[in-house]
């Protein structure tokens, strides 16, 4: 082969293409939340985004209230006989957080990609 | 020049492949339904990929509410309920409850009388039912054993009845049941990819889209995170742990709503959560409870002499007990302390 640079060129390319292809694969988890009640988004927020805060939330005159901090969401305070959803902790993975006399729900919009579901 | 040539080829194979791989994520994405529903006392959500998707949730959703107007403990209108309080008279009841009522009292009598259907009133007395929690007296317990005892609930086809003061309750195993029946529903719309939580208890059919198996996040008792990973594609899987619902009394005593229906208090095995695995939903409801109040010994010679199915106990020694089966599929969290054992049958 007299010229050698079409493979040069060609070379390039490729490699472009391949680190590309690659970049294009890696999404890193959403931190959207969601907090929904009777089935209707009340409040989506993106976690990496939002201050430091709480959100009340009515049903039938009992409250929940939701507390945003360092990112992370959970449910600090619930008028409910359980305060099941209050011991659920922050919320992570695909287990949503659940306040089922209140039918309030907070969620991830979008599962983490490692993980499909969570049993409990 | 020939080796390079064979470099570029492969290199442009591995880009193509890495490329398909998006494109199948993106059709996977479309046939993707969701669904969600308050229902049996919990938050259901079902996941279905593929064509008739839609209608089959829809389905699933309304067969959900239907047998939960049969089944529930509460409604005054459920055949339960009517059962419980028809003075020890027999009351008709609809295939679908004969069924689940058969069940429920088959794994009593597999699990020795563990597994208790009829422990209701002792967990009224505890408060778990009704909200407002508390420890009952040594007497008061006492004298609700008495009326706990599956073997006096009477099912003749269609005709059931439950003794004066004695109450069934099928919150054991109603879940998983329903998962199984909803499972066969979705697959007879052809259905063969879908992930269902029933309140947390999780019911796979077939695989992810992409063929791989699901990954389901075991939770780590008493923590918010995960104690890792369980891989499976096609299987049920259920966990039960005294942090599910509990309360903690002025002097930092905690009970849980898991009870040993020889004491009639929370069951003290040593186990802080048993997840079952199995092909079938309403076995690993009934085994998650039953295993958890039998303690990680007595639950191993249960594995060992029947088999069918496989689990994970996490003990209150940070040690965690796995079935040679799953022993592949599971995987420890990072930076997780827990040891791990793995029995062999």
């Amino acid at each position: 082969m007299k010229k050698k640079w079409p493979f040069i060129v060609v070379g390039v390319l490729l490699l472009f293409g391949m680190i590309g292809s690659f970049l294009v694969q890696r999404h890193p988890d959403t931190n959207l939340v969601e907090i929904v009640q009777d089935g209707q988004v009340l409040h989506r927020l993106d976690l990496t985004q939002t201050e430091n805060q709480t959100i009340e939330v009515e049903y039938d005159g009992r409250v929940n209230t939701v507390e945003i901090k360092n990112h992370q969401i959970h449910m600090l305070e619930a008028e409910c006989p359980d305060k099941t959803c209050v011991n659920m902790g922050w919320l992570n993975s695909a287990a949503p957080i659940v306040c089922l006399p209140n039918h309030l729900v907070i969620q991830f919009t979008d599962i983490p990609e490692n993980i499909d579901a969570a049993v409990q | 020049m020939k080796l390079l040539k064979n470099i570029f080829l492969v290199l442009n194979l591995i880009t193509a492949l890495s490329l398909a791989g998006c494109t199948v994520q993106q059709i996977s994405e479309k046939n993707k339904t969701e669904r969600s529903l308050f229902a049996m006392n919990t938050y259901m959500t079902f996941t279905s990929y593929g064509e008739n998707s839609e209608i089959a949730l829809q389905e699933a959703a309304d067969f959900v509410k239907k047998v939960e107007a049969l089944w529930s403990v509460t409604d005054k209108n459920s055949e339960i309920y009517r059962a419980n309080h028809n003075y020890g008279q027999p009351v008709t009841i609809s295939k679908e409850t004969e069924d689940l009522v058969s069940y429920a009292l088959e794994m009593a009598e597999r699990t020795n009388g563990v597994l208790e259907p009829t422990l209701y009133p002792v967990l009224t007395a505890w408060g778990f039912t009704t909200g407002s929690k508390q420890v009952p007296k040594k007497e008061e317990i006492a004298v609700l054993l008495q009326n706990v005892d599956y073997r006096r609930i009477e099912l003749a086809g269609k005709e059931l009845t439950v003794p004066n003061e004695m109450q069934l309750d099928m919150g054991a195993v109603a879940k998983g049941y329903t998962a199984d029946l909803i499972t066969q529903l979705l697959r007879e719309h052809g259905v063969d990819s879908a992930i269902l939580s029933l309140g947390g208890n999780i019911q796979a059919i077939g695989s992810r889209p992409d063929g791989t198996d699901w990954r389901i996040g075991i939770r780590a008792p008493w923590e918010d995170g995960n104690l890792g990973v369980l891989e499976i594609s096609d299987a049920a899987v259920v966990t039960s742990g005294g942090y599910e619902n509990y309360f903690e009394d002025e002097n930092g005593n905690i009970y849980w709503h898991i009870l040993d229906p020889v004491t009639g208090r929370p069951a003290n095995s040593g186990l802080e959560s048993v997840t079952v695995i199995g092909s079938e939903g309403r076995l690993c409801d009934a085994l998650s409870t039953a295993l958890f109040i039998m303690g990680a010994e007595e639950a191993g010679n249960y594995w060992r002499e029947n088999g069918g199915f496989d689990m994970l106990l996490v003990t209150n020694e940070n040690e965690i007990i796995l079935t040679e089966g799953i022993a592949d599929r599971f995987t420890l969290g990072d930076g997780r302390e827990e040891t791990v054992q793995v029995l062999e049958s």
